[in-house]
């Protein structure tokens, strides 16, 4: 063919393609779900933010086919967990990706920080990481949050440390953060107002590495019944050594027993060898129960990660199995996700159920799973929600 | 010129995200000009300025919020504060110098952070101080209220507030201070013999340079609306020690530089995600070993280089 | 309550000497260099991940872990050293060298980060969770060997620098690097082996601490700033001051935890090191560095 003539004619063809390809894409590209990731990726925050893009991923994946017609994407920014790189970066997913809906934050006072920008922007934020009571109290229209919080928690611990363990003395081990500090100081009054006595109250900052001074002046307060301690895996696993090493829990020969929230995952006990033996705790993710969801997301995440998921990955999973729900349910903006957030009755996730107040605080206590650690260090679900 | 400047690039960014990254450049240019005054010019190694950013947040809003004191009001009780907490430091460290000063500052500064956290019936510590008001609305005569919502008009304050103090500087540089404070930095012990007060200018530069932080951290209390004691933490100081040596320690417009360059980069480096902190370190590395003199012997050499061609150009037609 | 104070005193002993490990290696730099290297603490972390996985994962021998987290420090101190505090030595600037560590330490905890994840190992040895009960008192087999090591360490140096000619060396060129030079020493050789040793042994210390501490990149920085505390209150430089002030440390620790509260060690710590610098900035045991003050 002549060259004069095959110019032209190649770009009629590219000219076709890129019609045809563009015609689909922006077909395919107005039916997306565009959710915001504000997670910590950097510092050590990033201990959250891993193992949520795991879920979230996991999550994708099973949604590839995409919900009514709409592809769900997901874009990351790094919060660090702190205001204001939290809020940086919540103005830089806001303004330039524009998400129908946000994912986020994980440590209480970034998630405090971006709240009012979520409001001003009119973007629902789907929180399943902070627990203090300040997130959902003031019943912000625009934050969501499905897991429980502190009081939720804390109430019920101390309740059922009184009623079903018989125990009148405590003393509470925490983390010097906003969610350790919070949560002890629920336990505290709970416990006080039904008759138990607080022995000590002993926080710690995040830099202590060895806690056998704590232990020791624990061992010498006499006679504890429980021991409520929050904290993160890496220092709950040096305090439960050390608890033990002293003898003052069972898994030491004693006879209180550690209680938890806040944050073990599964795998702990494998860490903490029999040290970990008759602890009962809270946890966000029961691995042993035996609902269909969970068993084929265990599964998912075993094929998919080659490990066992956490109650983080469950969280995340779960975040984005919410809004898929909310979407199924005819949703497809953020205006209307939020309306769909908010009016959830029966969603069955793998941490629990959802349904939310008029808080837009999921009330539903099935998220509030008690496991004690027996003595071959699995798990066994204790049934007490 | 630089008024110019500031007046035009909220115009040239209207994103809120860009607006809010401008801003966090105006209270860390604040931050790094201060700092250089004890550092640079006077020649005091203190790594411990995130005490009185600290300082200067939590009095500021604790007076507001507790006590209901009128905003301006609380801003130069806090500045003034932090100052205090400044010279007291200097005279505490008179004898001090060098490396055992650096870690003295660094000292102050872990107590001082840890006061704000443990200290909770004072400052709420960990748990935090939330809804902090932006600086009341200004009313001007003849015109309708400024609002400090508005993230233009916020930086514009700040901004405005860091030429203030940029232009106070100066002056101070180039005056007889100045050269009391060169000659301090130079050489502690032939200054004395000249007569030279050295623990009152040391004193003095550690209190302009602690207020001046003071301020900051009461517009970044206003401006984030949250106060929590881990924005306080040491490797802030480390932060702002590098936008000064960065910028170009010992000029003042240095810093200038470096605090923009320093606050801008790790938000241009989102797009590439994990490497984000590896290349900033890099970057902060690099710098001071290939140019010393920061941003400032950078722009230096460049204007040489391109003068001497512009010159070779001339001679050339 | 006797009892609970004998056991938090060797809690004290016990942390006491963690942190003086960390510390040997910051004093012996700054002794030789009167330098900074803030790093530090990110070598003594990369020591305790490849003493992990040596140990745990290619189901080497615990000690070869040591070993190899020895020799991963040496080489770590002498790019260091090559890469930032040769060039800048003869610019004499004290602060420069101080803030290329700065970016160092971040570039290697996040380059950590990026490889070993946030998530904290947990770092077993057959020593870790052996404990030796004498009475009521009780301490792990690990915290022994941690002080064992250390001590050995110590006289190896002390042996080293009092009676071979190159620690002889070394002493020199800290004392008066100008007439070492003069004299024939080769004084950036030296600053060179210095900066070896001072990582290695850092290096080693991650090994010995990894069962101990918290084990995820930013375990360093746990312990780095009371580590420089304790340098300074020993005396920059001073072996024998270090370790004494870091057993202080250690037991104000503890003795803080029993009586006051945890959240205060910090302060008392610090409250400590202004106090010393204020009464005597040369440390526990004087120095005869005359310049500084």
């Amino acid at each position: 063919m002549k060259t004069s003539l095959r110019i032209p004619l190649q770009f009629a063809f590219l000219t076709a393609f890129i019609l045809a390809g563009a015609g689909t894409s922006s077909q395919a590209a107005d039916k997306v779900i565009k959710i915001g990731g504000l997670l910590p990726i950097s510092g050590p925050g990033s201990y959250f933010g891993v193992q949520d893009k795991q879920g979230v991923e996991l999550a994708l994946d099973q949604l590839k086919g995409g919900v009514n017609g709409y592809k769900f994407e997901v874009q990351y920014e790094d919060s660090a967990c702190s205001p204001l790189p939290a809020t940086q970066a919540a103005k830089r997913l806001l303004d330039q990706y524009q998400p129908d809906v946000v994912i986020g934050e994980e440590c209480s006072d970034a998630t405090l920080a971006v709240m009012p920008l979520m409001d001003q922007a009119k973007v629902p934020l789907l929180n399943a990481g902070s627990s203090s009571i300040k997130i959902t109290e003031p019943g912000n229209p625009w934050t969501f949050r499905i897991m429980p919080n502190e009081v939720m928690q804390g109430v019920d611990l101390a309740t059922n440390a009184y009623k079903r363990l018989n125990a009148r003395t405590a003393v509470l081990l925490h983390e010097n953060t906003n969610a350790g500090i919070g949560n002890a100081k629920v336990f505290a009054d709970t416990f006080g107002k039904l008759g138990g006595k607080i022995l000590e109250d002993i926080g710690f900052g995040r830099d202590i590495n060895d806690f056998t001074a704590i232990a020791t002046r624990i061992a010498g307060l006499g006679s504890v019944d429980v021991i409520p301690t929050y904290t993160l895996e890496g220092q709950g696993l040096k305090i439960t050594e050390a608890l033990t090493q002293v003898g003052i829990v069972k898994g030491g020969g004693g006879k209180a027993i550690q209680l938890g929230a806040i944050w073990l995952p599964f795998g702990f006990e494998q860490k903490a060898g029999k040290a970990a033996i008759g602890y009962i705790r809270i946890v966000q993710f029961d691995p042993t129960d035996q609902r269909a969801v969970v068993r084929d997301f265990i599964k998912g995440f075993k094929t998919k990660f080659n490990g066992d998921p956490t109650h983080l990955n469950a969280h995340a999973y779960d975040q984005i199995m919410l809004i898929a729900d909310v979407v199924r349910r005819g949703a497809k903006d953020a205006q209307s996700i939020r309306d769909g957030l908010a009016a959830t009755k029966d969603f069955s996730g793998v941490t629990g159920s959802v349904e939310f107040d008029k808080t837009n605080q999921n009330i539903k206590m099935d998220t509030v799973h008690y496991m004690e650690t027996k003595p071959d260090l699995s798990w066994e679900s204790l049934k007490w929600n | 010129m630089a008024a110019i400047t500031i007046a035009l690039l909220p115009l040239i960014f209207p994103s809120s995200y860009w607006r809010t990254n401008l801003i966090v450049c105006a209270i860390n240019v604040l931050l790094a000009i201060g700092l250089d005054f004890v550092l640079g010019y006077a020649g005091q190694l203190n790594i411990g300025q995130s005490a009185f950013y600290g300082i200067g947040a939590y009095a500021s809003t604790l007076l507001i919020m507790k006590l209901a004191v009128p905003f301006w009001v609380a801003f130069a009780l806090g500045a003034l504060i932090s100052g205090i907490a400044g010279a007291l430091l200097s005279l505490f460290a008179v004898r001090l110098r060098g490396h055992y000063l650096a870690i003295a500052s660094l000292g102050f500064a872990v107590i001082t952070y840890q006061i704000l956290l443990n200290w909770i019936s004072l400052t709420q510590g960990p748990l935090g101080i939330y809804a902090i008001l932006p600086p009341p609305p200004i009313t001007l005569p003849g015109l309708s209220p400024i609002v400090f919502t508005n993230l233009a008009n916020l930086f514009y304050l700040i901004a405005g507030f860091a030429l203030l103090i940029y232009f106070i500087l100066d002056q101070l540089v180039r005056s007889p201070i100045g050269e009391t404070l060169t000659a301090i930095r130079e050489d502690e012990l032939s200054a004395a013999s000249l007569g030279i007060d050295a623990p009152k200018w040391k004193a003095f530069a550690f209190a302009v340079s602690s207020a001046v932080a003071g301020a900051a951290g009461c517009f970044y209390a206003s401006f984030v609306g949250t106060l929590v004691p881990d924005a306080f933490f040491i490797t802030e100081s480390f932060s702002m020690l590098a936008m000064v040596i960065v910028g170009g320690m010992g000029t003042l417009i240095g810093p200038v530089f470096g605090a923009i360059l320093l606050t801008i980069l790790p938000e241009l480096l989102r797009g590439i995600g994990d490497l984000r902190l590896i290349v900033y370190g890099a970057t902060v590395a690099l710098v001071v070993l290939f140019m010393p003199g920061g941003l400032v012997q950078a722009i230096r050499l460049v204007a040489r280089h391109v003068f001497a061609a512009g010159a070779k150009f001339e001679t050339r037609s | 309550m006797l009892i609970v104070i004998l056991q938090q005193g060797i809690n004290g002993i016990v942390v006491g000497s963690l942190y003086v490990l960390v510390a040997l290696g910051l004093t012996l730099i700054y002794g030789v260099l009167v330098q900074i290297n803030f790093a530090h603490a990110d070598i003594v972390t990369l020591g305790a991940f490849a003493a992990y996985f040596v140990a745990q994962l290619l189901s080497g021998n615990y000690f070869i872990g040591i070993a190899v987290a020895l020799i991963v420090g040496g080489v770590l101190g002498w790019l260091i050293n090559a890469a930032i505090f040769a060039p800048l030595r003869e610019r004499g600037s004290e602060l420069l060298p101080l803030i290329a560590t700065i970016g160092i330490s971040i570039m290697l905890q996040n380059a950590m980060l990026l490889l070993f994840g946030p998530i904290p190992y947990a770092f077993n040895t057959p020593y870790s969770s052996k404990v030796i009960h004498i009475g009521s008192l009780f301490f792990t087999l690990q915290n022994l060997l941690i002080i064992l090591v250390s001590a050995a360490t110590i006289a190896l140096l002390y042996a080293f620098m009092k009676f071979t000619f190159l620690g002889k060396a070394l002493r020199a060129v800290s004392q008066d690097r100008e007439t070492a030079a003069l004299m024939g020493i080769n004084p950036n050789f030296l600053i060179m082996l210095t900066f070896i040793i001072a990582s290695a042994l850092a290096g080693m210390s991650g090994a010995l601490l990894g069962p101990v501490l918290v084990l995820t990149p930013f375990a360093g920085t746990s312990v780095i700033v009371k580590a420089f505390a304790i340098v300074i209150i020993g005396g920059f430089g001073n072996v024998e001051g270090t370790i004494i002030a870091g057993l202080i440390v250690g037991l104000i620790e503890s003795y803080t935890t029993q009586f006051l509260d945890p959240g205060l060690i910090d302060i008392a710590v610090f409250a400590l090191l202004l106090v010393m610098l204020a009464v005597r900035p040369t440390g526990l045991i004087a120095e005869k560095r005359a310049e500084n003050v």
